[in-house]
């Protein structure tokens, strides 16, 4: 499978017409959303075994063996609920391996025929038009059979609250201009805030070839440059105040192959290794308590543009997966989906896809840790751009290394 | 990547398969046989960096006996075998025990080895790692000696450590002229993760810089000079960062003042097996540091089947697991897992702080390292050592005396030219061959006389010792600014000396002043005395090996990484 940062131009046409399908799925996420937290839905109740029960009270499930390959930012989530599962009548007939793998890793996979895998939920819709491109190459027929998007999460800033305070009270603001400023800063934290304790000031994101949270952090870098919410252009990445930010983080930034687990690095090894990071709001919902108590608060800072992941969850159509094991990825779907399990979902910092389940309520982390910075509304949600301006970004990051 | 990148690599990771020899051997720790039947068991081999050797030996034992399954059903069984870490790498490339799960002390094992796997094979030799404890690398030191610096109240980091190293007034330059010298240790940076790292420190407060280092500062004559100060404080080097530890806390401030070890070291101090005429606690260096982060990750290699990747991945899961990551908190390590909050004895009453380190140190380009390794060769405190190579008639049984030969050859190879070399034959008494030559012009000399040696005659063990040392007392009051050191090696009890053990044993002590040449020991072959090699090695805070003609070229090779 061809890698995004390799991949040729192509058809514009076609490609632009996937991204349409793909702006147009992310906004019916959103819509959900929306809709769920204007009230529109009921708290459901119950434990998710008693939930599936009656959801799957008459359907005698397949005794059925798959694999998912699915992104470390849901591991916790995922984990729980398989484990949640296998008490179900249906999971006493239905084993369910996990495969964690990045978001391009479980394409690839796929298209090379890891025959483990029947269903892949990566990060976001990000990557599955070349997924679907590719495997239509190889095997001439559509790769989904079903999908569904599980959760939704926007990016976030997360750094230590002590660092946070002192790093406001010199820019006045946490953003990617003042992050670019900090990193450039002679002695680091001694400049900052008189702090040469601190080292230098270190920031990071991930991999944008190998992880979908790192191509985020450049799309969004560009759309704050550019100062847009829309139609981020070619133009506007080859700015030369854009290139000259992009290349004084970059070399200086911290990369990572997974969010999951530079978030948990962040967590373990403290402000020694990572001051801010760029994550997805889930991630640092999950680690928020662990965090707070080794090295003290964290805080959670939204930028002004942003932008959903929609998690995903896709029934592929493989040869090496049967009937029995697509119903049984489908009994699981809707499992995941049933109201105990996207309540948990919320535990875990996901704003949940079933739109029956509320954000707000007085145990949900969005209440109960608003200290630490989170919020409902998480202002522009700006679109996804076109290809050629992915490509131009991916380039753009390649020559800034 | 560069060739010079790949040399570097494969300098360091070669060199560090030297690790852990002769201190102990890389047998199984987990040594349950499989109690069910193979066919429905899968068996599990498991590599991993020795320091967290107890931790692991507790959980795995429990692993076993608790009959984990896969998920087809089948028993999961690990036997696990405790390495140095770069030895661990080095047999994984090279195929030998065939491991299936690895976990050396810290990442930067874990890129090396994919760099020279991809360039082997063309795919990474371990996949995604997650950490199974974390420890970072401290300056360990005596609270006292910490305190007159300033600490806790200022921050102390690397740059005040080596200032006080190259300071000739020692400890006097802090009130404290009862204190002597300011004694500092730090392993072989070509053996040992903690050596690397103090190294990169040095180059790093040499140039005042955090990150960003390069060729030019690192080869800067200012560069050299910072260094060649700092390492002539050093005690002698050596391949274990346990065996460093372990004789700071059983021999005082008056062997060494400070050491670099983990974090996890100094908590292990404050075991009763050790008594200490004060506490040791931790500095983090103000300017950073590095941690040891203990990476687990499946091999990726063909003998790692699906059926295996499949235990694998229980047995890992194990390891994360809370209980078990509760278990590691005793011996002193930080949790791997988020979920286990910080503990006991993870805090000030044993002389760390878990709120630190504040912040890292950059680990440098490939090509910085290799320019560091270049002028830590050139600027490294220098050895004088002596060999006392037994040539009685029992050295002929066995092969014995030809592969003490090419152990001595292979010590002889491992010293730089700028060390010097005496060998002392003995047999019923003892005669030098060469004395206290410099390598850069008598090496030849000296690997001719090495060949030379036959075996006849009797044993006069004591004789010997006491003429070499001596000699070495003699040139050490010359020139002291070398290791002094002597290398013992002998198979049998010794018959023919005029001295007592109990005379030499007096004469040899300790004493921080002028009775400070070390005497490593060999105790080649079962007609030995180890016990009796023991005691002369313990007299001089030096280290005693157990030999045979199959693993005497490894240990001596071991012995030449404390000079």
């Amino acid at each position: 499978m061809s890698n995004v940062p390799n991949q040729p131009d192509g058809p514009r046409a076609t490609f632009l017409g996937k991204v349409v399908i793909f702006a147009f799925i992310i906004a019916c996420a959103y819509g959900a959303y929306r809709l769920f937290v204007q009230g529109r839905g009921k708290t459901g109740g119950g434990s998710p075994a008693s939930a599936a029960k009656s959801l799957f009270g008459g359907t005698e499930a397949p005794t059925a063996e798959i694999g998912i390959s699915y992104g470390t930012e849901k591991k916790n989530w995922i984990e729980w609920a398989v484990k949640e599962f296998a008490n179900t009548d249906n999971g006493k007939r239905i084993k369910i391996n996990l495969l964690p793998m990045g978001s391009l890793e479980g394409a690839q996979a796929l298209v090379s025929g890891d025959q483990r895998i029947h269903v892949w939920s990566p990060a976001s819709s990000l990557y599955k038009d070349i997924f679907v491109q590719d495997w239509q190459l190889k095997y001439s027929k559509a790769p989904i059979v079903k999908e569904e998007s599980l959760a939704l999460s926007p990016m976030v800033f997360v750094m230590w609250d002590e660092r946070y305070q002192a790093f406001k009270t010199k820019y006045g603001e946490l953003n990617f201009d003042t992050i670019a400023k900090a990193l450039t800063e002679q002695g680091g934290w001694q400049a900052i805030a008189g702090k040469p304790e601190w080292g230098l000031f270190k920031f990071g994101h991930t991999n944008p070839n190998e992880s979908n949270s790192g191509l985020m952090t450049l799309v969004l870098m560009a759309y704050s440059k550019a100062g847009k919410n829309k139609n981020l252009t070619p133009a506007d990445v080859l700015e030369p105040k854009f290139q000259q930010q992009l290349t004084t983080i970059e070399k200086a930034v911290s990369l990572s192959s997974s969010t999951g687990t530079m978030m948990r690095e962040m967590v373990l090894k403290g402000p020694s290794a990572y001051d801010a990071v760029f994550v997805y709001e889930n991630v640092a919902i999950d680690y928020l308590k662990s965090a707070a108590g080794r090295w003290g608060d964290i805080h959670v800072i939204y930028p002004k543009q942003n932008m959903w992941n929609d998690n995903p969850y896709y029934v592929i159509d493989a040869t090496w997966s049967n009937a029995d094991q697509r119903k049984a990825a489908e009994l699981f779907l809707e499992f995941m989906m049933s109201e105990p399990v996207q309540k948990q979902a919320l535990t875990h910092g996901f704003r949940p896809g079933n739109p029956n389940v509320p954000v707000i309520f007085p145990q949900s982390p969005f209440v109960t840790f608003q200290q630490f910075g989170l919020r409902n509304d998480i202002g522009n949600i700006c679109e996804y751009p076109k290809a050629e301006v992915i490509n131009n970004l991916l380039a753009a990051w390649q020559r800034s290394r | 990547m560069s060739r010079l990148a790949r040399c570097t690599i494969a300098l360091v990771v070669l060199s560090l398969g030297a690790c852990q020899v002769g201190e102990r051997s890389s047998s199984s720790d987990s040594s349950s046989a499989p109690s069910h039947p193979a066919a429905e068991t899968v068996n599990l081999t498991f590599t991993y960096g020795s320091e967290k050797e107890e931790w692991i030996k507790n959980v795995t034992e429990a692993f076993n006996r608790e009959d984990h399954k896969t998920a087809a059903g089948k028993f999961v069984h690990v036997e696990a075998f405790p390495m140095g870490s770069g030895e661990l790498i080095d047999e994984l490339l090279n195929g030998g025990r065939q491991a299936d799960i690895a976990s050396p002390a810290s990442a930067a094992f874990i890129k090396l080895g994919n760099v020279q796997s991809r360039v082997k094979t063309g795919k990474d030799l371990i996949g995604s790692t997650d950490s199974l404890v974390l420890s970072p690398v401290v300056i360990a030191m005596w609270k006292p000696m910490a305190e007159a610096l300033g600490w806790p109240a200022k921050s102390v980091g690397w740059s005040d450590i080596l200032a006080l190293a190259r300071d000739s007034r020692g400890w006097a330059a802090h009130g404290h002229p009862e204190w002597g010298p300011f004694r500092f240790g730090h392993t072989s940076p070509e053996s040992s993760n903690s050596g690397l790292i103090s190294i990169f420190a040095e180059a790093y407060a040499a140039t005042g810089k955090k990150a960003g280092l390069t060729v030019a500062e690192v080869e800067n004559p200012k560069t050299a000079q910072f260094i060649a100060g700092i390492e002539s404080s050093v005690v002698h080097y050596g391949s274990s960062t346990g065996f460093f530890g372990k004789k700071m806390f059983a021999n005082g401030p008056q062997y060494l003042s400070a050491a670099v070890l983990y974090e996890n070291m100094v908590i292990e101090s404050y075991s009763p097996n050790y008594s200490m005429p004060f506490p040791v606690v931790a500095i983090y260096p103000k300017e950073g540091t590095f941690w040891s982060d203990h990476p687990v990750g499946i091999v990726n290699r063909e003998w790692v089947t699906q059926e295996k990747q499949q235990a694998a991945k229980v047995y890992i899961d194990y390891l994360l697991a809370k209980p078990q990551q509760e278990k590691a908190i005793p011996y002193g390590f930080r949790p791997g897992s988020t979920e286990v909050p910080l503990a006991a004895p993870i805090d000030g009453a044993h002389g760390v702080d878990p709120r630190e380190p504040k912040t890292t140190l950059e680990v440098p380009a490939p090509e910085v390292m290799d320019a560091i390794l270049k002028i830590w060769h050139a600027n490294k405190k220098h050895a004088d050592v002596a060999l006392v190579f037994d040539t009685s008639g029992s050295m002929k049984d066995d092969h014995k005396i030809e592969n003490a030969r090419e152990g001595a050859l292979q010590l002889i190879s491992n010293l730089s030219d700028d060390d010097v070399f005496t060998l002392l034959p003995f047999s019923n008494q003892p005669q030098f061959a060469v004395k206290h030559v410099a390598l850069s012009s008598g090496r030849a000399g000296v690997q001719q006389s090495i060949s030379g040696l036959w075996p006849s005659g009797g044993t006069a063990l004591y004789d010997a010792i006491d003429m070499a040392y001596r000699d070495q007392m003699a040139a050490t009051e010359k020139d002291s600014g070398k290791i002094a050191a002597i290398v013992v090696l002998t198979d049998g009890e010794d018959r023919d000396s005029h001295m007592s053990l109990d005379d030499l044993l007096k004469e040899i002590q300790f004493d921080n002043e002028h009775h400070t040449v070390r005497v490593f020991t060999i105790a080649y072959g079962s007609d030995a005395r180890k016990d009796v090699l023991k005691r002369i090695a313990d007299a001089t805070q030096a280290k005693s090996y157990e030999g045979t003609p199959q693993n005497i070229r490894t240990i001596l090779r071991d012995i030449s990484t404390f000079f």
